[in-house]
């Protein structure tokens, strides 16, 4: 027992003595696209670690030593918040790092200020698991992403003003990134001044088409609202609401899911119940996020023919989903693949 | 014409503002109302603008205006945001949840408890109902009460404070903890193993493994709850590991002494030192290993020490995880207990034991496990006890797990009629609340 002592603060000091000299702003987040993220906006200023694997359900990550002992000397820590990714506490309490408990400037949810959707009236486990904070799966709008985006840009500024120019500069191209992307750098060119900002503006008040034609811009969309264009309307079935922000912005319609109740897996009437919906609505899609089994899914499939589109949510989770931009247009992708 | 833009959009600004401000303690619906006004005032902006493109409106004033109901525009969606979160049910309380445990035996013997007087077989019990209750102290510290009451073998119930504590994360004059110390203060169940950290309602067995039972600590034995809980302070704190995949933890504690199992109710002259040296590795989040070792040193003229030694290896795949697991783990014990005799002579005894178990899920509701236990018996080193044990599980949800297993029992220290002794256990799990998330717990 003695020589465990010895040893334990024997290794402690070496550690003080060998801390590394680094002025990178050390960030942990909690999933990969949060990662991506900051990345994008610290470029060579920070380095990032992400603690689930993007392919694995964020929900249900199990906080493990590793995770806290690599948070121990953060600068900052993220978490997409919002209930999703509720195991960020265990790691945050267990890590003994004072700068990053929640209230300190080294604690960032990164989804605060994006518009919430499917606030529960009721807040109860009878409705499974339900988020009592909305929705939290925001990430998926790009509209959405440039908040979170800027709620980064501010904690880095906040941690790091001597780069805070860096970080602002960085946070506008990023944006431009994501604009150019959702609408093609054609339609910005010719919308001119603060392009991104109007056309944000049109999307989010679903006025964009017809702005549009007005302005005869039509032929100028381009990028994921182009794409999306042959999707709008369409019905599709998805495992769990992972989706809603998604569909919402390129005018999809979610027609349902396979789970009866958030978080449970679906009991064999909801899969009949779903049958019958998919026959009498002629949906052709049904998105499987990879971490769930596709046994409901496969089920529903050979009962009607509709396709099982295996999707994956966050960015690394795939060769195809190295970038925000990559996620987004495989999810598209997949759509337009499937969609009838 | 300019004035006339400028001023109908200020005038509509205000009005909104206005109407924002009174409606403030209003719901988020009355704010969606008017984030919507402010979508179609901007609207208008964006085709005032567009309109007069090559008109005498003079751009940078419209530019102006643009910028100041933006920023009005953000203002409101940013009060949106902040009333739809403040629904979250923990404001300032703290997080309440309860556990239910329920637990019926039938056994082919007659069985006692721990202390060989109270007949347990054939029956039902309410093994323990726990509420627990943990916030944030302040900003440097959380604490945690968990009051539960126990069935004292049927004889009735007992309540008592299974942990209460305060987790000091930090203090006004350190704003950075070297290591990521951390301070534990109260009552808590004692850094040794694995498995002792962990609550009955929490286990995936229906009973206590023997040797927790029995070197750890109990009352009524490895039916009810048990292990090693008391008064204490506690360090925790990380050493640099070798690679970025891997942890090493170390806990340290001084308790009060005697209140270990192994001390066989005989309390040392000095507070025991205990703790647990942690190695963790893991691949990929799909694979986790955990070893420790953990030490307990309890000096004086009645000495007890306690060595353990422990292994976890859990795989889940880090797709469909909540459907698929294997996990496979142990603990071994050796202890040394010194007592004066009548004579005034030290008499020493030590004994040696240990259990390992295997779980496998085959579904998002089913598991299956086994167990075995060995140990020679703290009180007389001579005497063996093992026990063999089987069990399925059945989870509705994490919230509702129902358990049925099979245990076989041998020991010395029974006599023939109560040895041998063959039990079929039923549990069931309730949690109800806000159950925080569980680290490295077996089943999810």
């Amino acid at each position: 027992m003695k020589k465990i002592i010895s040893l334990s603060v024997l290794m402690l000091f070496v550690s003080i003595i060998t801390q590394p000299q680094t002025k990178k702003v050390k960030v942990v987040t909690t999933l990969n696209y949060l990662k991506y993220v900051t990345e994008q906006i610290g470029g060579n200023n920070v380095s990032v670690i992400a603690l689930a694997n993007p392919k694995q359900d964020p929900h249900y990550v199990t906080p493990t030593p590793r995770m806290n002992a690599v948070t121990t000397d953060a600068d900052l820590f993220i978490e997409n918040g919002m209930g999703l990714d509720q195991w960020a506490k265990n790691v945050v309490d267990a890590s003994g790092n004072p700068k990053v408990q929640a209230g300190t400037s080294g604690h960032l949810t990164a989804t605060l200020n994006v518009p919430v959707k499917e606030l529960p009236t009721e807040v109860s486990r009878a409705w499974g698991d339900i988020h009592p904070q909305g929705n939290p799966h925001v990430w998926l709008d790009p509209l959405n992403i440039k908040i979170i985006a800027e709620n980064i840009a501010g904690s880095l500024k906040t941690l790091d003003p001597a780069n805070a120019a860096y970080y602002l500069n960085n946070l506008q191209h990023f944006k431009e990134q994501i604009d150019a992307a959702m609408f093609g750098e054609a339609l910005l060119k010719a919308v001119g001044k603060k392009a991104g900002d109007i056309l944000s503006r049109k999307t989010k008040t679903g006025e964009l088409t017809a702005w549009l034609q007005t302005k005869k811009l039509n032929s100028k969309l381009g990028g994921w609202m182009k794409t999306a264009q042959s999707l709008a309307g369409k019905k599709v079935i998805t495992y769990h609401k992972t989706y809603i922000y998604f569909a919402e912005r390129f005018g999809i319609d979610l027609a349902g899911e396979l789970e009866e109740k958030p978080g449970i897996p679906p009991p064999p009437q909801h899969r009949d119940a779903v049958v019958e919906l998919v026959k009498r609505e002629h949906i052709t899609t049904i998105l499987n996020d990879n971490f769930y089994s596709t046994e409901a899914a496969e089920y529903v499939s050979s009962k009607t023919g509709a396709k099982v589109a295996v999707t994956y949510i966050d960015v690394y989770a795939t060769t195809e989903t190295e970038t925000y931009e990559g996620l987004i247009s495989t999810l598209l992708q997949n759509l337009s693949g499937t969609v009838r | 014409m300019k004035k006339f833009i400028g001023i109908f959009i200020l005038v509509s600004i205000a009005a909104v503002c206005l109407n924002a401000q009174h409606r403030e303690a209003d719901s988020s619906v009355n704010l969606r109302r008017i984030q919507a006004q402010l979508s179609a005032l901007q609207s208008l902006v964006d085709s005032i603008t567009a309109v007069n493109e090559n008109s005498s409106v003079h751009e940078e004033d419209l530019e102006a205006v643009e910028e100041r109901m933006e920023k009005q525009f953000s203002e409101v969606e940013n009060k949106i945001a902040s009333i739809s979160r403040s629904t979250a049910p923990i404001i300032l309380n703290p997080r309440i949840t309860t556990f239910i445990n329920f637990a019926a035996r039938v056994d082919n013997k007659n069985v006692l408890d721990e202390t060989g007087t109270i007949p347990i077989h054939n029956r039902p019990f309410l093994r323990t109902v726990e509420l627990e209750l943990g916030a944030p102290v302040d900003p440097y510290a959380d604490a945690v009460t968990i009051l539960s009451v126990e069935d004292e073998a049927g004889t009735g119930f007992a309540i008592d404070a299974e942990e209460a504590y305060v987790n000091i994360k930090r203090l006004p004059i350190i704003e950075s903890a070297p290591l990521g110390v951390k301070l534990k203060i109260g009552k808590f169940r004692a850094p040794f193993g694995i498995n002792n950290s962990i609550h009955l309602h929490d286990l995936p067995w229906t009973t206590r493994p023997l040797p927790i039972a029995k070197y750890l600590g109990t009352e009524h034995g490895e039916f009810f709850e048990s292990g090693f809980n008391t008064a204490g302070a506690e360090a925790d704190f990380f050493l640099p590991s070798f690679h970025s995949s891997s942890a090493i933890e170390m806990k340290l504690a001084l308790m009060r002494s005697g209140e270990i199992g192994m001390a066989q109710g005989t309390a040392g002259n000095n507070p025991p030192l205990v703790g647990r040296l942690g190695f963790s590795q893991e691949w990929n989040n799909e694979q986790l290993l955990l070893l420790g070792v953990s030490g307990y040193h309890e000096p004086g003229n009645h000495s007890t020490q306690l060595i353990g030694a422990d292994v976890t290896y859990k795989w889940a795949p880090i797709e469909k995880r909540e459907s698929r697991s294997f996990v496979v783990g142990g603990e071994l014990f050796a202890g040394s207990r010194s007592a004066p005799d009548t004579a005034g002579r030290k008499t020493t005894i030590k004994p040696f034991g240990g259990f390992a178990y295997a779980q496998y899920q085959f579904s998002y509701w089913t598991y299956f496990g086994l167990r075995y236990d060995w140990l020679q018996e703290p009180s007389d080193a001579a005497l063996i006890t093992k026990a063999a044990a089987a069990y399925i599980s059945y989870y509705t949800t994490e919230f509702l797990r129902f358990r049925l297993g099979v245990e076989h029992k041998q020991s010395d220290l029974l006599a023939p009629k109560f040895n041998n002794v063959t039990s079929i256990i039923f549990d069931v799990n309730v949690v109800f609340g806000s159950h925080p998330v569980e680290p490295y717990w077996v089943n999810r």
